[in-house]
């Protein structure tokens, strides 16, 4: 069973803030969708609005084209995995998962085989037997998706589910998490702060700031076209250079002039941008890393992250402005050295003071 | 170099003055019992001729037996059974359902409701005493077990126990079983129930114990000997005891309703004292 | 099981119609339903006696008839009455000799007691347990301690050659024996509140301490005692309000006497209302001791509430 679901015009407030406002999205059947964003956007909220654990205080939401905004959380056909997982501590895994079932009359035989085979696709038959109190917290995190799966239902809401496992866990769990969606061929909601899971796993990422939705889309329009200069800076590791530049678009494609003088061609098109304050962005892996004197500027390297496969820079240009550039794992750069930083202008973005963004011309 | 070896010698001395007080102070604590436990097994003219008897044979049995043979005591002993296990009973109930409404459930009013109800801890058992045992004289409860559990029904302690302990119960597990279709009393008994057994368990040992140990109301409520609890009715035997005829008995009599409160309390002992520090605090 | 939360199972609203969105938490009279029994036993048995107490008290009443209205007059009589005035001052006398020795031997003992090891366990439970008996028991059990020729004290003093202070029927003793019973009694509670706050003060104040060379008079001066400040108030409290209600230890050891001088207020009131079935100025009698324990409880929640530092 899978759904599409549609949020229209959804608002919600708490008291007189206003968390949410006026917000609107599809979702499609089959679909995996991110909720990224930093924390008290709204994003958890959102999602519990879906679930019916939250009121919907304007605007509807539907699955599958029927309006589920007035149902209360059991008759949405939904199931949702918590950040704690919520495992009911006295039951045994069997009994967790069969509560749900049991609640609304399943057979008896059917609840079984289900348990049978959420077991089987979360290599979990041992543990059916044990309490939650007896399991570690990656095999919680299974029984709680074990639930869920069960329960058969239209779609699945996960609310940070990762965040309580230690690094390793994480990444396993996040790889099986995206086997478990090839499979079950399910539509899919996930919250996360975290991008790294975002990226991973979303078919499309809803980027959430401040009580709207900055941008939708595939997880590399995402990194390459942010709409927005939140998105930019949000997105990404180490976030995204960004120097406030004046522009001249008297070309066909405009150039940007750094407060220091140094100017840089990029592959902007001239003829959208508008006028007003501009800042510049280029993420550390398009700054290169030349002989000093041979790339667009000079910095003084202050910091180096080394990280195995490559090699962060941070650099201090002459008026006090810092560029992370990357460079080789093995790079031979020093702190205290000067450097050249050669900026790619195919790669670069343009973001005024509302935080519109222009991009370069795709290549 | 000497100065830190006067203050250990010091510290030493310290520790052993404050080690005789507690060890005097418990002296004080179980002399008396011994006492008690001592006289229990003599006879009473022997007694009376010499107390230092005491402490040496022969001891007999007999005033226990004297004790088990008057069966107006096992009459109160059951007295007390009913009305200390109808009171936890009907206290875990009432309070385990007023917990969960005012922890997790929404309905107009709770929140005034729930500050009367707080307000109930501070009503001292004597303001309410004299209009209570008049009402209950009316509805001719004196002399009833109702009558003698019905006064304990008001108590909010156990509310207040149990509200705590449900709201620090994650809202998640209630969240988790409304989309597991739960209703609100299925989420109250299948889920959350079985978690406060804690909390029961402090709450119906702590319950027991006040009811057991009641003095007041059953003196005021129970006046006829056959529904005298085992508190109003040792009471009442020990009207002669200027005549110091029955000491022995007496004793055996107090060693008999003392003992297995104290043996529960051995048992039970990490529930009563939070419990009673609980009520204390609250 | 019927489910509370299966609102209406009409078909689902078209789009753009508006409807009241599902709120789980919205208020409902049906959930009034899990609180209405303890609250139906909370009002007949303790709201409705607490104002009808006070209705009384301006009344004329005996057990079975409430007679005509009498104003104050009950209060009047109550503080012309010599037996009443007596047993207030019995009684704040008596707070007076317990209150401070349960606080003080309570700390002692949680300060000597606050330790890992078996012996102070042991002994935390020796210490508590004479609170878990009936009022019936200690009082036959401090009788039997007082009583001239077999009692223990007479025994003990026996082997000096010496006799035992009467502290049954001494006029001037007599409210220190029900003392010395209370206390036996009750040393359980202030001692385990005591141990249960000093348990909460972190460990690495301790060890800052002893980094500062700090003594044992002085970690105690300057570290325990201010951290268990505010417990020492509300053990005191709390003891008020349980030692203002003293009845049975009273009543058993030496039923008021000798002269009135050990009843206190709560024995006075069994006397007017059940004795003598004068219900009014029972009634009146109730009110004065349910005020000064409100005064007492009103403190206590104050110092609960500014804590701060604890949930």
């Amino acid at each position: 069973m899978t759904a599409n679901i549609e949020i229209r015009n959804v608002s919600k407030q708490f008291g007189a803030m206003t968390v949410l406002d006026d917000l609107s999205l599809s979702i499609k059947a089959r679909e995996f969708i991110v909720f990224l964003g930093p924390s008290g956007c709204g994003k958890s909220t959102l999602l519990r609005m879906i679930a019916g654990l939250e009121t919907v205080d304007g605007g509807e939401i539907a699955i599958n084209g029927e309006r589920i905004d007035h149902l209360p959380p059991g008759k949405r056909g939904i199931a949702m995995v918590f950040q704690s997982y919520a495992l009911y501590p006295h039951m045994t895994v069997r009994d967790n998962m069969a509560f749900g079932l049991d609640n609304i009359g399943v057979a008896r035989d059917v609840i079984d085989a289900r348990i049978a085979e959420a077991a089987r696709i979360l290599e979990m038959p041992h543990l059916l037997e044990r309490k939650p109190g007896q399991l570690s917290g990656g095999q919680r995190q299974r029984v709680a998706i074990g639930r869920a799966i069960v329960k058969e239902p239209k779609a699945f809401l996960f609310d940070e589910p990762l965040s309580n496992l230690d690094a390793a866990l994480r990444t396993r769990t996040r790889i099986e998490l995206a086997q478990l969606h090839q499979r079950l061929q399910s539509t899919m909601i996930f919250v996360t702060h975290d991008q790294v899971e975002a990226m991973t796993l979303a078919d499309r990422i809803v980027v959430m700031n401040n009580r709207r939705i900055e941008q939708i889309g595939s997880p590399m329009e995402i990194y390459e076209r942010p709409a927005t200069k939140f998105v930019a800076g949000f997105v990404g590791a180490p976030a995204m250079n960004f120097v406030d530049v004046a522009i001249d678009r008297s070309g066909d494609v405009i150039t940007v002039t750094f407060a220091d003088s140094t100017v840089i061609p990029t592959d902007i098109a001239s003829n959208q941008v508008v006028d007003g304050a501009h800042t510049f962005g280029v993420r550390a892996e398009d700054v290169r890393i030349a002989p000093t004197g041979q790339g667009n500027v000079d910095g003084k390297v202050d910091v180096l992250e080394r990280l195995g496969e490559r090699t962060l820079v941070y650099t201090r240009l002459s008026d006090g402005q810092i560029i992370v550039a990357s460079d080789a794992g093995n790079s031979r750069v020093a702190v205290g050295d000067t450097v050249g930083l050669a900026f790619d202008g195919r790669k670069s973005h343009l973001f005024n003071e509302t935080g519109r963004a222009w991009h370069a011309r795709r290549a | 170099m000497s100065a830190p070896a006067t203050s250990i010698k010091g510290r030493a001395f310290g520790d052993r003055v404050l080690l005789a007080l507690v060890i005097l102070l418990s002296i004080i604590m179980i002399a008396p019992v011994l006492w008690v436990i001592g006289l229990s097994l003599k006879e009473n003219a022997e007694l009376m001729a010499n107390p230092n008897s005491v402490f040496h044979a022969p001891y007999t049995l007999k005033n226990y037996i004297n004790t088990i043979g008057t069966s107006s005591v096992f009459r109160w002993v059951l007295n007390s059974i009913v009305v200390s296990g109808g009171l936890t009973l009907a206290t875990l109930i009432l309070s385990s359902l007023a917990g969960y409404g005012f922890a997790r459930l929404n309905f107009p009013g709770r929140n005034i409701l729930f500050v009367i109800v707080l307000f109930g801890l501070a009503v001292p058992e004597q303001a309410v005493l004299v209009a209570r045992h008049q009402i209950f004289s009316m509805l001719k409860f004196h002399n009833t077990y109702h009558g003698l559990i019905l006064p304990g029904l008001s108590a909010s302690f156990g509310v207040f126990l149990m509200t705590q302990y449900f709201r620090a119960i994650p809202k998640e597990l209630d969240e988790a079983a409304m989309l597991d279709n739960a209703g609100r009393f299925k989420i109250f008994w299948k889920v959350l129930l079985p978690l406060t057994v804690p909390a029961q368990a402090t709450l119906g040992i702590f319950t027991f114990l006040g009811a057991w140990n009641d003095y007041f109301w059953p003196l005021i409520s129970a006046t006829k000997k056959d529904m005298f609890t085992l508190t109003v009715g040792m009471a009442s035997t020990q009207t002669n005891f200027a005549q110091s005829e029955g000491i022995g008995f007496l004793m055996a009599q107090a060693v008999f309703a003392g003992a297995p409160i104290l043996i529960i309390y051995l048992f039970f002992q990490k529930y009563i004292v939070t419990a009673v520090s609980g009520a204390a605090v609250r | 099981m019927a489910d509370q939360l299966t609102i209406r199972e009409t078909a689902a609203p078209a789009v753009g119609v508006r409807v009241p969105s599902a709120n789980i938490y919205a208020p409902q009279w049906r959930n009034f339903v899990f609180v209405a029994p303890f609250l139906f036993f909370f009002t007949t048995l303790l709201i409705f006696p607490l104002f009808w107490g006070m209705w009384l008290s301006v009344h004329k009443a005996d057990t079975f008839s409430t007679g005509r209205f009498v104003g104050l007059d009950n209060y009047v009589r109550l503080f012309h009455d010599k037996v009443f005035l007596q047993s207030v001052w019995n009684t704040f006398y008596f707070v007076l000799l317990t209150v401070p020795t349960l606080a003080l031997i309570g700390l002692f003992l949680a300060l000597c007691l606050n330790r890992r090891t078996r012996t102070a366990a042991v002994l935390r439970t020796l210490f508590f347990s004479s609170s878990v008996l009936s009022v019936t028991i200690v009082t036959l059990i401090w009788r039997i301690v007082y009583i001239p020729n077999v009692g223990l004290l007479s025994t003990i003093y026996g082997w000096f050659g010496a006799t035992a202070p009467a502290f049954i029927s001494d006029p001037s003793l007599a409210m220190i024996g029900i003392a010395i019973a209370t206390i036996w009694w009750c040393i359980g509670l202030p001692m385990m509140l005591f141990l249960s706050a000093l348990q909460q003060i972190p460990q690495d104040i301790y060890e800052a301490a002893a980094l500062d060379n700090a003594n044992r008079w002085q970690t105690l001066r300057s570290i325990t005692l201010p951290s268990i400040k505010r417990t020492f108030i509300l053990v005191i409290i709390i003891q008020i309000v349980l030692q203002f209600q003293l009845f049975g230890q009273a009543w058993l050891m030496t039923r008021g006497g000798p002269n009135n001088l050990t009843k206190p207020i709560v024995l006075y009131i069994y006397d007017t209302a059940f004795r003598r079935w004068d219900l009014g100025m029972g009634a009146a009698a109730s009110e004065m001791l349910f005020v000064l324990i409100l005064i007492a409880a009103m403190a206590q929640y104050l110092v609960t509430r500014n804590k701060g530092d604890q949930a």
